[in-house]
């Protein structure tokens, strides 16, 4: 019996240690993922750091840049689009160096990873996951020698400030595609979890599609993970079965969702990152991805000239933060030249994407006329444009 | 509802019961011989990997599901150390084998993740003719769910119509008694678990290669212990196996289906129905007089000296 009780201390110690290395559930992935749904409370993760890259030349590096991600670097969504703007400064400025650390999954592995950067040398830290944003924010007032840029969140302080694209106008642009290639006038749209930002994703995509084609319905279902992709394929399916003909997707990797849409040939618009089509190779629309790297070098050359200065920066299509994937070959050139005509249009003002009278699925007047939803007032969305089909909260 | 949706609930149970079905397969098999695995889930995330891996370094996804299976029974063989070779307590490893798998598979496939596959080639049932693409392709099957059903009276008659089941059973319902009768306990328990884990290993290859044609760390989201519950849900018989998947994973694409028809339920709650289901179908069969559980379950055997 005493046998089996130490047998029995030596396991627990054991699975214990085990689950303190092994990362959590919790692919929070883009910083429009306010929800954590965290297994195992409160556990570290010591994440897999990729070593700094050599620099040939004997001079210490002008600049340290750290950074971290919420989620693996090469999975075709927002981390690898985030890992590549932070890969674009080294590219463009060579006396930078740089230190990542992917799969951070959690507040309490971010303090320390980032902690453990800085300890490195790191000058300037690049939180790129939602879940990074106060872990950062507090490190920022006890480093204030240390630049802080958050992508995604909306804190700033004296060292800490937040960087984003403007998803929300390419969202319409997308909506605008879908809606002229659709044939049953029904849209689906695989999302993880019913959050503000998916909201605004949702209305902005269905107001694109209206604006084309009024009899337009945009479907949405849930899979209540971010990487559930068993449950990804599973959703795509019953859209599709809903006789839903063009797929779009708020996910971690938009993988499953296009896969599974190109084989029941059904149209298919990516997120996050351009590298979405390659799963799509005949019933691609377009996709929009962020390319943050121009600004991320710019942000860094201003930290080695110390001129950094914190400001919130929200920044489109125009200023190049964010892309549109080259169209598909089955789709005609008409859309090609209304969706560029949109852009124009969204850019000179010509077009606002959430210009009043906007009204809910209940018909009750969301936005008034001649108001307009604000940048701030956008993470509090919690309601579907009329039109949308599914449940916002 | 159109029948393209009534369709796509039967198209859509198909497809995910039939990694369901396979690691149910597996479990059921180790655990009729006295031996229960609650790292199932992590041995079904170490197959996936595994299985994705190959499929991406070779281009072949066959060879894939081989490697799954195998990683799968390998696994197995792991816990086997443990629980029959060192003695130690069947829950405790199968929870260490659990973790152990997170953490496995996360590294195996890391460098797999976003890569582009080769999934399982499908072929069209025969019968239905020129329907446009969207209804074929809800019947166009890969082997391993043309396989799935013939797999499961295959192992229904190993373990009902063969010696070996037949040893594997009374091990797992008195060791000492199959001792006695000249068994071996110990090597007939190892066998059960590197069935069992061939069977998840083909779950899981079906899970990664086939439906999903991606790998994602903890893409099983807790099938593994779906299966641990419906083989409770079956009382440990291979048969009754389908009627558990098929309830559990139609429960899935109908909640699904409710979802996208706009029904006025929150989808947090519709998204509940399959576990609520599952739940109070173990709640009626517990009360049920009979034992069907094999005698010795989850008891380490410590020898006969």
């Amino acid at each position: 019996m005493k046998r089996l009780f130490r047998i029995l201390t030596i396991l627990i110690v054991a699975v214990l240690a085990i689950s303190a290395c092994a990362p959590q559930a919790t692919p929070t992935a883009a910083p429009e993922a306010p929800v954590q749904p965290t297994a195992v409370p409160a556990t570290e993760v010591p994440p897999t750091e990729v070593p700094p890259t050599e620099v040939p030349t004997e001079e210490p590096p002008c600049l340290i840049v750290g950074a971290t991600y919420g989620g693996p670097i090469m999975d075709a969504g927002y981390n690898q689009a985030m890992h590549e703007a932070v890969v674009a400064i080294q590219e463009n400025i060579s006396c930078v160096e740089i230190i990542e650390a992917e799969n951070v999954y959690d507040e309490a592995g971010a303090t320390t990873t980032i902690e453990n950067m800085i300890s490195q040398g790191a000058k300037m830290i690049f939180a790129t996951a939602y879940a990074h944003q106060y872990p950062a924010l507090d490190l920022a007032q006890k480093y204030p020698d240390v630049i802080f840029e958050h992508v995604g969140g909306w804190e700033m302080s004296g060292n800490f400030a937040n960087i984003f694209g403007k998803p929300p106008d390419v969202w319409y642009m997308m909506g605008v595609a879908a809606g002229m290639m659709t044939e049953t006038n029904k849209l689906g749209f695989v999302a993880a979890f019913p959050l503000a930002w998916t909201d605004v994703f949702v209305n902005a995509y269905t107001l694109g599609a209206q604006s084309v084609n009024p009899d337009v319905q945009v479907i949405v279902a849930y899979t209540f993970g971010w990487g559930d992709s068993a449950k990804e394929a599973e959703t795509t399916n019953s859209l599709i079965n809903q006789e839903v003909d063009v797929i779009s997707m708020h996910v971690d990797s938009p993988q499953t969702v296009i896969s599974t849409a190109e084989s029941r040939g059904v149209y298919s618009i990516g997120y996050q990152n351009l590298a979405a089509q390659q799963f799509a190779p005949e019933y691609w629309i377009t996709g929009q991805g962020f390319t943050l790297g121009d600004k991320f070098t710019w942000l860094a050359s201003t930290v080695i000239d110390e001129t950094w200065e914190p400001i919130f920066l929200r920044c489109g299509l125009a200023d190049g933060c964010m892309a549109i994937a080259p169209f598909g070959p089955k789709v005609p050139q008409e859309v090609v030249d209304k969706v560029s005509q949109v852009e124009a249009d969204l850019e000179s003002g010509k077009i606002v994407t959430f210009a009043g009278p906007i009204k809910d699925q209940n018909g009750e007047i969301k936005i008034k006329e001649g108001e307009v939803l604000t940048d701030d007032a956008m993470s509090n969305v919690d309601w579907f444009v009329q039109g949308v089909v599914g449940s916002p909260k | 509802m159109s029948l393209l949706a009534l369709l796509g609930v039967l198209s859509s149970t198909i497809f995910s019961g039939t990694s369901l079905l396979y690691a149910t397969l597996g479990e059921v098999v180790t655990e009729r011989s006295g031996t229960v695995n609650l790292g199932l889930e992590g041995v079904l995330l170490i197959s996936a990997a595994t299985g994705y891996g190959v499929t991406v370094s070779t281009g072949n996804p066959f060879l894939g599901v081989l490697a799954a299976m195998l990683a799968g029974g390998l696994s197995n063989l792991v816990f086997g150390y443990l629980v029959i070779t060192r003695k130690a307590n069947q829950l405790a490893s199968g929870l260490a084998v659990l973790f152990f798998g997170y953490g496995l598979s996360a590294l195996i496939g890391k460098p797999f993740v976003g890569k582009l596959i080769n999934s399982l080639p499908r072929y069209m049932i025969p019968g239905p003719g020129e329907l446009p693409l969207r209804y074929t392709s809800l019947f166009k099957f890969d082997f391993l769910i043309y396989l799935v059903i013939p797999m499961t009276f295959f192992i229904w008659w190993l373990l009902y119509r063969t010696r070996w089941g037949l040893g594997l059973r009374a091990v797992g319902e008195n060791a000492e008694t199959a001792y006695a009768s000249g068994r071996n306990p110990g090597m007939i328990k190892f066998q059960a678990l590197f069935v069992g884990g061939l069977l998840a290993g083909l779950g899981a290859a079906h899970l990664s290669i086939a439906f999903t044609m991606n790998w994602a760390e903890y893409m099983t989201g807790g099938r593994g212990f779906i299966a641990i519950a419906l083989v409770i849900f079956s009382k440990w018989h291979p048969i009754r196996a389908i009627a558990g998947v098929l309830v559990f994973s139609g429960a899935v694409a109908f909640q699904l289906l409710l979802q996208v028809s706009g029904v006025n339920v929150s989808p947090f709650l519709l998204d509940m129905i399959p576990f609520i289901l599952t739940l109070t179908v173990l709640l009626i069969w517990g009360g049920t007089r009979k034992h069907s559980a094999p005698a010795t379950l989850g008891r380490v055997y410590q020898g006969t000296e």
